[in-house]
């Protein structure tokens, strides 16, 4: 199948007293061979704390990972000497490479925090721990595909260690864009809300996601005003 | 006690008290009694293992970077060749 749609209603959900996490692939007690990764695309978590709660001090090793806060404000320490708290508008990037100890927490006491945790397998092993966070000019988001995360870092654009980039975009409702990546590379598709098609026929409503191979030339047309991320990826064996 | 856990969202693998953590060189060997099942779990995970030592206040956590965990199946044995330690408070 060249476009695979992954409904929302297919994630794996976990939920306690304080978190809400809705995981796309394999992750801790969800584990499905069927669905381990895509490329270098390993973890993607859509997690909701609870005010003042959180993950305390753990390790992480060998993932490139990426935070994308869609409300609310997450805290972040690290074993590292950063520490901070991020917002919509901001991105954070862990490479854990040789090991990294880190904490995130909900730092409203009355607000809860959403947020998008996705891990990608680093191009290289026992890279040294690195952190970075970045902030994006949220109305370049309006009806254009605005890199965030890319191999190459600049401005506003966090750099990882792999050779992909990420977009995101809020697309008003019957407006298109147009992506085109080169030959053997993969895209990914998650709708963060809204509803939007791709090329035509295959319908992505809020929280839905599209795994797409052997296309290399997509057209996003929005249903409704919407907000979604695009991950071009590289393709071949991971 | 000690802890194997996946390191993609921390799945606990074993769990035991009954283990031995020995200085060799620049590498600490973790050895533990194992049954068949654990240890095929342990193996199928073995380039992803977090391996912690949990203790009241502390963790330490341990990982082989080249994957070196060997089942000595005469012993029912799992002896684990880790390359890396750090240690950390727990609150």
């Amino acid at each position: 199948m060249l476009i695979q749609v992954y409904p929302a209603g297919s994630r794996y959900t976990v939920k306690n007293e304080w978190l809400e996490s809705n995981l796309s692939f394999s992750f801790g007690e969800y584990y499905d061979t069927s669905n381990i990764r895509f490329g270098p695309l390993r973890v993607f978590n859509d997690d909701t704390v609870q005010a003042g709660r959180g993950f305390g001090i753990h390790p992480h090793r060998e993932a490139e990972i990426v935070s994308i806060v869609l409300k609310g404000q997450l805290k972040h320490e690290d074993n590292l000497g950063n520490s901070g708290i991020i917002n919509y508008g901001n991105i954070q990037r862990i490479s854990a490479g040789t090991g990294v100890l880190h904490s995130e927490f909900n730092a409203s006491n009355d607000e809860e925090v959403q947020f998008l945790q996705l891990w990608f397998s680093p191009n290289e092993k026992q890279l040294t721990p690195s952190y970075e966070d970045i902030s994006y000019d949220v109305e370049q988001l309006e009806n254009n595909l605005l890199p965030v995360i890319s191999h190459t870092s600049s401005e506003g654009v966090a750099g990882i260690h792999q050779d992909l980039t990420l977009y995101l975009s809020k697309l008003d409702g019957k407006k298109t864009l147009n992506f085109q990546q080169e030959a053997g590379r993969r895209i990914y598709v998650f709708t963060i809300e809204g509803e939007i098609s791709i090329n035509g026929d295959t319908v992505l409503k809020s929280q839905d996601a599209a795994r797409i191979t052997d296309i290399h030339e997509i057209t996003i047309q929005g249903n409704q005003n919407s907000f979604f991320l695009l991950i071009d990826l590289p393709g071949g064996e991971f | 006690m000690l802890m194997i856990r996946h390191s993609i969202g921390s799945r606990l693998l074993c769990q035991t008290n009954i283990y031995d953590i020995e200085k060799k060189d620049d590498l600490w060997q973790i050895s533990l009694p194992i049954d068949e099942e654990t240890a095929s779990k342990v193996l199928e995970f073995q380039d992803e293992l977090n391996i912690f030592d949990a203790k009241e206040k502390e963790k330490t956590w341990y990982y082989s970077s080249d994957a070196q965990v060997k089942l000595q199946p005469n012993e029912n044995k799992l002896v684990i060749l880790a390359d890396h330690k750090t240690v950390y408070p727990v609150k």
